[in-house]
């Protein structure tokens, strides 16, 4: 943000897109996140990563508001949702996509794809009409994007991990939140999916301009798609900086990289 | 599951492609449908047919279709399998009686208050039980039930154990027209809700609520709702069914063997479902009827057996195993699963 001293952006929208300040949970004597603080500023990829147990999800949960922090705040956009409600957090512009990928899978793709749509709002207007065309269209936009196409009236159920994936990823594109947490999206899905996974990905952040912070242990992955890397060990940060800085740096090597 | 060689003769004889044309026709022309369905509905008494016990059969029918379908607001399309949904009805029906007789209130606006007060009673009972899951769920909606027709037998207005007696009430045939409008409002009504947001967030919370949440949405605001939309219907029906029966006792009003009665409707006829719950109340209710006067005694056997049956073998009910079917066909043909990749790595020709 410093190098923007002549810029004409209001304070408002100075604010990085998230802010954490000394986020700390425990569960009983354990402190899984020990007074952490990220930033992730508008437009940024930024990773996560940390050996199993590092605190990563725990400090994912704590920004979504599925767990409250025991001490610290979140900011989203400024605004301090520490103590918000998870539905309230996501509607102010917080989207996530879940490890172990979670898609509703009794409804079709299309179904998925519209209820992800932030344009219904939760009025009881918005509630109470069917969706219009140009909603329609989009989704039909999207799945052509990514090639599931022919599946838009298929239970989303029946479509394989590595589709439901997709289909999760494409409804953050409907949603267009103002910051996307992805938790392992290169999970469980196989080597010529992920390159359209990193393809997606960019591309959302190049053209959608999405913001977008991950947790990933597929280090290529990772190292070849973040703008900035935080790196957590038991709970605490240990490293922060751009994938070269963080593949240099010696804390981080002994905790997590190891040598080659 | 079946094999190919177990469902090839079925297969031939009846593709899955027309099922599933069918289908896509059926939903395209829901509309069409509901009134065609309405007219055929209202046409009996039109011919003659105002008294006796076919008459009574049908509305009962009717009744039960109302019941199942509101069942399948909350049981089916947002998933949670309610066992109190009777308590509803016997509120609807208590009050009207209440009404009717001590208050000499008119039988329509008697129904209008039934309806009121049903509605206060959901909407404060949901936002409790409602925050339970699954068979916690389950349980304190049987646990509502049992309370509320504990309550209504100790309460001297509502007659006590011994119930009401209703005298002057309307002829047979303006209940039927009663249970017939009730059920194709509320047919229409779930018909549209099911293709609005409102609909997609009933089912996203039966398929994942933890998601629901995550995506935005105050799940107990829309379960509640759906809770209450399930109780207007139910209050309707229990309303006019004291004055239909000409009594109404904590026995009939709260009456559990019905509330297992109407989810099996449900889930014959197929959860999740605008005509399942449909279908499912007027087969099932056709034939404990029949059993009911040929095997005298019997209906409650046949209705654990078909339960059983059922759960095991159609476990989508009939419209379930119908769409399954003809979309199954569709989604191997569309290259479904050929193009679903997905846990195993590609292999490589390069060497």
């Amino acid at each position: 943000m410093s190098k923007s001293t002549d810029s004409d952006r209001s304070p408002a929208t100075t604010d990085p897109v998230l802010r954490t300040e000394g986020i700390t949970k425990r569960f009983g004597g354990l402190t899984a996140v020990d007074s952490v603080d990220v930033e992730v500023h508008d437009g940024e990829i930024v990773g996560l990563i940390g050996p199993n147990g590092a605190g990563k999800s725990t400090l994912f949960n704590c920004i979504t508001g599925t767990l409250t922090a025991d001490e610290g705040r979140v900011r989203l956009q400024g605004d301090d949702v520490t103590d918000w409600p998870e539905h309230k957090i996501a509607r102010a512009g917080l989207g996530r996509m879940f490890q172990e990928t979670r898609i509703f899978g009794g409804m079709s793709v299309r179904k998925n794809l519209l209820l992800a749509a932030q344009e219904g709002g939760a009025d009881i207007g918005g509630l109470l009409r069917r969706p219009d065309d140009s909603l329609v269209g989009r989704t039909n936009e999207l799945l052509s994007y990514v090639d599931l196409d022919g599946l838009a009236d298929t239970q989303a159920g029946r479509l394989s991990f590595g589709q439901q994936k997709l289909i999760e990823f494409v409804m953050e594109l409907m949603a267009e939140p103002d910051l996307l947490l992805m938790d392992e999206p290169a999970g469980g899905i196989n080597p010529s999916m992920l390159e359209n996974l990193i393809e997606y990905i960019r591309t959302a952040n190049d053209e959608e301009e999405a913001t977008i912070f991950l947790i990933e242990h597929n280090m290529d992955f990772v190292m070849e798609i973040a703008d900035r890397i935080y790196v957590l060990a038991h709970g605490e940060r240990i490293g922060e900086g751009t994938p070269e800085e963080i593949q240099n740096d010696q804390r981080v090597i002994d905790a997590y990289l190891g040598r080659e | 599951m079946s094999t190919e060689s177990d469902d090839g003769l079925l297969r031939s004889v009846v593709p899955p492609a027309w099922v599933d044309q069918l289908f896509a026709r059926c939903q395209t022309h829901g509309w069409t449908l509901i009134l065609i369905s309405a007219v055929v509905g209202a046409l009996p008494p039109v011919f003659g047919l105002r008294e006796g016990y076919v008459m009574t059969v049908l509305s009962e029918m009717f009744l039960f279709a109302i019941l199942a379908l509101s069942w399948d607001i909350v049981g089916g399309q947002t998933g949670y399998p309610s066992f109190g949904n009777m308590a509803f009805f016997g509120i609807g029906a208590y009050t009207t009686a209440i009404l009717v007789k001590d208050a000499a209130i008119a039988f329509p606006i008697a129904i209008l208050g039934a309806a009121i007060a049903v509605l206060i009673f959901a909407a404060i009972n949901g936002l409790i039980v409602l925050r339970l899951r699954g068979h916690y769920f389950a349980i304190a909606t049987l646990g509502i039930l049992l309370a509320v027709q504990q309550v209504t037998r100790n309460l001297a207005i509502a007659g006590g154990a011994s119930g009401k007696i209703l005298f002057d009430v309307p002829p047979g045939v303006v209940f039927y027209y009663f249970f017939l409008v009730v059920l194709v409002v509320e047919i229409a009504v779930i018909y549209y809700l099911t293709q609005t947001r409102f609909g997609f967030i009933l089912n996203a919370i039966r398929d994942d609520e933890g998601k629901a949440t995550a995506m935005g949405f105050n799940t107990t605001y829309y379960k509640t709702a759906a809770w209450m939309l399930a109780a207007l219907f139910t209050g309707l029906a229990g309303s006019a069914y004291g004055l239909f029966n000409t009594f109404i006792d904590p026995q009939t009003a709260y009456n559990g063997a019905w509330n297992v009665e109407l989810i099996a409707m449900a889930l014959m006829g197929g959860t999740g479902t605008v005509a399942g719950p449909v279908i499912g109340a007027f087969g099932l209710h056709t034939v404990i009827e029949y059993v009911e006067t040929a095997f005298v005694g019997w209906q409650l056997v046949l209705l654990g057996a078909a339960v059983i049956v059922t759960v095991i073998g159609f476990p989508k009910g009939v419209v379930g195993t119908i769409r399954e079917y003809a979309n199954e066909m569709d989604y191997y043909e569309r290259g479904g699963m050929a193009a679903a990749d997905s846990e195993e790595p590609e292999v490589t020709t390069d060497e």
